[in-house]
């Protein structure tokens, strides 16, 4: 480049100071020994390496939709986003163990079910074995205010005799040694009437007094205290499931298979991980066999990676410092976009030339590199301006990323480059393909024409538009969704989608309308719009019916008077039934159990789980089991005056990321915006920068067709990804619309743009390949963007143009 | 006794040990081991039984009387016939209690451990399996072929808890009479078939005194 004055940088004068500023001082040390490049670029790897330690120690990677997503509009999504995350029925793992007879696979699952229930990451485990110790014991006198006995009932001499009577008929039967040791403190077995009310409203088949399936496997279903879409915290709570069932005695011969959405998360993100470490491994010997050729030396592949990993590094600290977390989605985005800053180094290797140091073809190309760095930058802001914290996030990463790779680039990396390298302008066969890309026919009526049919065929494409289901983009693999149908089917799990929310100022208001509402409920379980619900009033009856059923039971004297009377002719002996007498006295002067004082009791985590507050008022949280007549429920909402209403979890949560997908949508065009005032100002024109911004809008608008013409749904990674292709298009661009005369220099740009190209087709195209959908769309999109901004740049550019006019 | 109704009690005496805390015939003694073998047959079979129960809480002994149905595998039907109707049937580790004019109520054995062990001992005695009943029972046999008390001790603390001992009286092969002795010192004796046909002399019948139609009858 003759006259590095005249480029681009000129315009930016603040930055072009700074610059000078500097280089002034950092130019001035010349390092000229080798050892001190090998210094330099060890302390380089070195400081890149403590920022990292010191970013994976402070940055907590998270995972809560809040850090993500919009801020809440309407109710339903403020209470999925606030309480529900992805709903109780998402937190629940299925369970089952095979491989063993029906009497050891029970032993295990009556072992693991102990285990689990010590273990705080666990609310609640069920085997089927009702556990009769469901209430602690000091809680035992408030049975006869939790169980619907005295509701229809009277503890009267002809009650009393009744139930007598069948205790002595009990005491003659097989379950004698069972029921002995309760029957002085409960003759009317109140403790197994609340046993059976407590006990999962659908049940598989007991065998051995556990759940069994069809299949001969038994039974569990486990709660998680982490959500299911919380892939960390998944991954936690079920090793620790799979320890603990690996050191029961005899487990190794038995397998324990999980399922539920906590499961799939764990496994989808590994299985993503999986592949996209194995293509990582494919691409970077791909790279690593790229840049060998195209250089003809080992350097570049040494520091290439370098400028890329501070960008990253520093983005990441940037994020820790700002914000102290990231939600994992977020930083993926990110990274992706951050994907522009390999080309910076990749510029400098192809544009360094005989008779010049390093630093002298950086400071050259520099100008240039800044104007896209620094337009980029500018047109991120917009995502900072978006007021969603997760697209703040994603242009504090990205923004940081971008200046700290290019400032390393500028600064550094001219540093650590040997003295000794080959020009690039020399490559066999470059010359051939300048001029064969120099001869191409150029009609000034492809772009309108490309410009129409695109516009024509992305806005009448009959597929879908837009992808709302984010699950649909990481797919949980068949076998495992048939395997949850099967297990859900027979253990009669919650509907992930549906929850039945009830509205109240109290807690207490909230188990009085569930109560309410309950023989509703039971209708529709009768008209089979759902198979099965569980209200917060099954665990804890409001105030009121506990101390109506209060109210009914008889004095001391009554009752020993009627108890008198009950035991006449039966054997017996007398006083017996003492502690019965004496904790119904009690249960007379009980205060009501409210749900603070139940939540100490082993179901509390049950109840709390159903029963929050939100917004100054409380909620409830019924869930259905089997949902048919969706439609049917959602009646319940008049008939209560919305206080009790059908939330629709797919819905409210696809209607969000609707609301991020538009905010993105804003952004992005306020960036677009900003990306062209920025380069036709450094540009100095509009002329030229119409050369730089056609063949990019042309471009995208062509990935848009590809993928709208083969019936691909956009999704935010779609977005992001076109985003990335438009950013390496807008350098394609830049550097074909330099103005020079220099024939060599021409053509270390086509070897630069070329070895980007071609590592960039490598990395995203080998991606689309993939079976996972989120890589695929990635990969894709990202390899035919770079396809279509290199060919429209290099058709589009003014200096081939004139050439060829010439 | 016929021969029918002998091999009817002695599959009989196989259900009835499930259902009271028996399990492991440790085939120690020549005699204990034949008088296992010719316990565990397949088929399914019914006998008539009388039970007496003696628990610390009645100041009288209970009496049933009815029919104890095997039906196969370890399936067990235990009808009462007098002085109410109550049928209980017992398998695949549950038991379900069904009365006149109710619902059937189930429960699972295992909810109890020592049920657990029982129901365990029960299907290693039907299938023959001496190793797993020496598991959970230590078991003495006295007398002869002719005349013979099988006495199972529970080797498990968990057992030990609920139940003392069991005692099975037979005479060539079939049981006559089985004794539960629980840990808290109640008593269930249960006549069978013959013995049981024979009924008692007594409404409110001595335990010495049933125990005696158990060793003689």
């Amino acid at each position: 480049m003759r006259n590095p004055g005249s480029g681009p940088g000129r315009a930016l004068p603040s930055l072009a100071t700074l610059s000078a500023l500097l280089r002034r001082s950092f130019d001035a040390t010349v390092f000229v020994s080798r050892g001190a490049k090998i210094l330099l670029f060890v302390t380089w790897l070195v400081a890149i390496a403590a920022i990292g330690v010191g970013v994976a120690r402070h940055l907590r990677i998270s995972s809560d939709l809040r850090s993500f997503m919009p801020p809440p509009q309407t109710a339903d999504q403020k209470l999925l986003l606030d309480e529900i995350g992805e709903g109780p029925g998402s937190r629940l793992l299925l369970l089952a163990v095979s491989g063993g007879s029906s009497q050891r696979l029970a032993q295990l699952s009556q072992g693991l079910k102990t285990a689990l229930q010590n273990d705080p990451r666990f609310l609640r485990v069920s085997n089927g074995n009702a556990d009769l110790s469901a209430l602690a014991s000091s809680l035992l006198p408030y049975r006869y205010l939790l169980s619907p006995t005295l509701d229809t009932q009277r503890l009267d001499a002809d009650y009393l005799r009744d139930q007598l009577a069948q205790r002595l008929e009990d005491l003659s039967s097989p379950a004698a040694t069972l029921l002995k040791p309760l029957l002085p403190r409960d003759p009317t077995l109140e403790i197994l009437k609340l046993a059976q009310r407590w006990a999962p409203t659908k049940q598989p088949q007991l065998r051995e007094g556990v759940w069994f399936s069809s299949q001969g496997e038994a039974l569990l279903v486990a709660e998680t205290r982490a959500p299911g879409f919380d892939p960390g915290a998944q991954r936690e709570t079920i090793e620790a499931l799979q320890q603990d069932f690996a050191a029961l005695p005899g487990a190794q011969d038995a397998k324990l298979l999980i399922s539920g959405p906590g499961y799939f998360s764990v496994e989808v993100s590994a299985r993503t991980k999986a592949e996209a470490d194995r293509f990582g491994f494919i691409t970077t010997l791909g790279f690593v066999i790229l840049l060998l050729i195209a250089y003809r030396s080992a350097v570049p592949l040494v520091v290439t990676a370098l400028p890329l990993l501070s960008g990253a590094v520093c983005g990441f600290a940037a994020l820790a410092l700002i914000f102290g977390q990231a939600h994992g989605i977020t930083l993926a985005f990110g990274f992706t976009l951050l994907g522009v800053a390999q080309e910076y180094p990749i510029r400098v290797f192809s544009h360094r030339r005989a008779g010049q140091t390093a630093l002298q073809s950086v400071r050259g190309l520099w100008p240039l590199l800044a104007t896209a760095i620094v337009s980029t930058c500018i047109a991120y802001l917009a995502f900072f301006a978006s007021g969603v914290t997760g697209l703040q996030q994603l242009a504090v990463f990205t923004i940081t990323g971008l200046v700290i790779a290019g400032a390393c680039t500028r600064y550094l990396l001219p540093r650590v480059l040997p003295e000794g390298f080959r020009d690039a302008s020399s490559t066999p066969g470059l010359a051939q393909a300048w001029r064969f890309l120099s001869a191409l026919p150029r009609p000034r009526w492809l772009p309108w024409v490309v410009l129409i049919t695109g516009i024509l065929i992305v806005a009448f494409a009959p597929a879908k538009f837009w992808e709302n289901d984010l699950s649909a983009l990481a797919p949980v693999p068949r076998n495992l969704l048939m395997t949850q149908a099967r297990l859900g089917a027979e253990l009669g799990a919650p509907d992930v989608r549906y929850l039945l929310v009830l509205r109240a100022p109290s807690a207490d208001g909230v188990l009085a309308l569930s109560e309410k509402i309950a023989p509703r409920v039971e209708a529709l379980v009768t008209h089979r719009a759902v198979d099965a619900v569980e209200l917060p009033s099954r665990y804890l009856p409001s105030l009121e019916t506990q101390r109506a059923r209060q109210a009914k039971l008889p004095d001391a004297a009554t009752l020993q008077a009627s108890l008198a009377q009950a035991e006449r002719d039966l054997p017996f002996r007398p006083g017996l039934f003492a502690p019965f007498v004496a904790d119904v006295e009690r249960a007379r002067t009980l205060p009501p159990l409210t749900p603070a004082v139940f939540e100490r009791s082993p179901l509390g985590a049950r109840l709390q789980a159903m029963l929050v507050p939100h917004d100054g008022q409380w909620i409830g949280l019924g869930t259905l089991i089997g949902v048919n007549d969706p439609q049917a429920i959602a009646a319940l909402s008049q008939s209560t005056h919305g206080a009790v209403h059908l939330l629709d979890l797919k819905a409210s949560s696809e209607s969000l990321l609707i609301a991020y997908r538009q905010r993105i949508l804003i952004a992005l065009g306020i960036a677009a915006l900003l990306l062209c005032i920025t380069v036709t100002i450094a540009l100095r024109g509009p002329r030229r920068a119409l050369h730089v911004l056609a063949p990019m809008t042309l471009a995208t608008l062509m990935v848009l067709v590809v993928l709208r013409a083969a019936g691909i749904p956009l999704s935010l990674f779609h977005l992001v990804s076109l985003t990335l292709a438009a950013g390496l298009g807008l350098h394609y661009a830049l550097f074909f619309e330099r103005r020079t005369d220099d024939p060599a220099e021409e053509r270390r740009t086509l070897h630069a743009t070329l070895v980007c190209v071609i590592s960039a087709l490598l990395v995203f195209g080998v991606l689309a390949l993939s079976s996972v959908p989120v890589l695929r769309a990635i990969g894709l999109t990202v390899a035919l963007g770079v396809a279509f901004h290199f060919t429209l740049s290099v058709l589009m550019a003014p200096a081939a143009h004139l050439r060829h006019e010439d | 006794m016929s021969v029918e109704t002998g091999r009817t009690a002695r599959r009989i005496a196989c259900g009835l040990l499930a259902l009271l805390p028996l399990g492991a015939f440790a085939a120690r003694t020549d005699l204990a081991q034949t008088i296992l073998k010719s316990m565990a047959r397949p088929g399914s079979a019914q006998v008539a039984f009388v039970e007496v129960s003696y628990r610390g809480m009645l100041d009288r002994p209970l009496i049933t009387s009815g029919t104890m149905k095997w039906l196969g595998g370890d399936k067990l039907e235990r009808d009462v016939e007098k002085p109410y109707q109550v049928v209980a049937k017992i398998g695949d580790g549950q038991m379900s209690v069904e009365r006149a004019g109710h619902p059937a109520q189930t429960t699972p054995i295992a909810r109890a451990p020592q049920m657990g062990a029982i129901l365990a001992g029960f299907r290693a005695l039907l299938g023959g399996d001496a190793e797993t009943l020496s598991r959970d029972f230590e078991v003495q046999a006295s007398g002869d072929t002719a005349r013979w008390v099988l006495t199972l001790t529970p080797r498990s603390g968990e057992l030990q808890h609920r139940v003392q001992s069991i005692v099975i009286d037979g005479r060539e092969g079939a049981p006559r009479c089985m004794t539960l002795n629980e840990a808290d010192g109640d008593t269930t004796i249960t006549l069978l078939g013959k013995t049981a046909e024979k009924g008692l002399r007594s409404t409110v019948p001595q335990q010495a005194a049933v125990m005696a139609l158990c060793r003689n009858g």
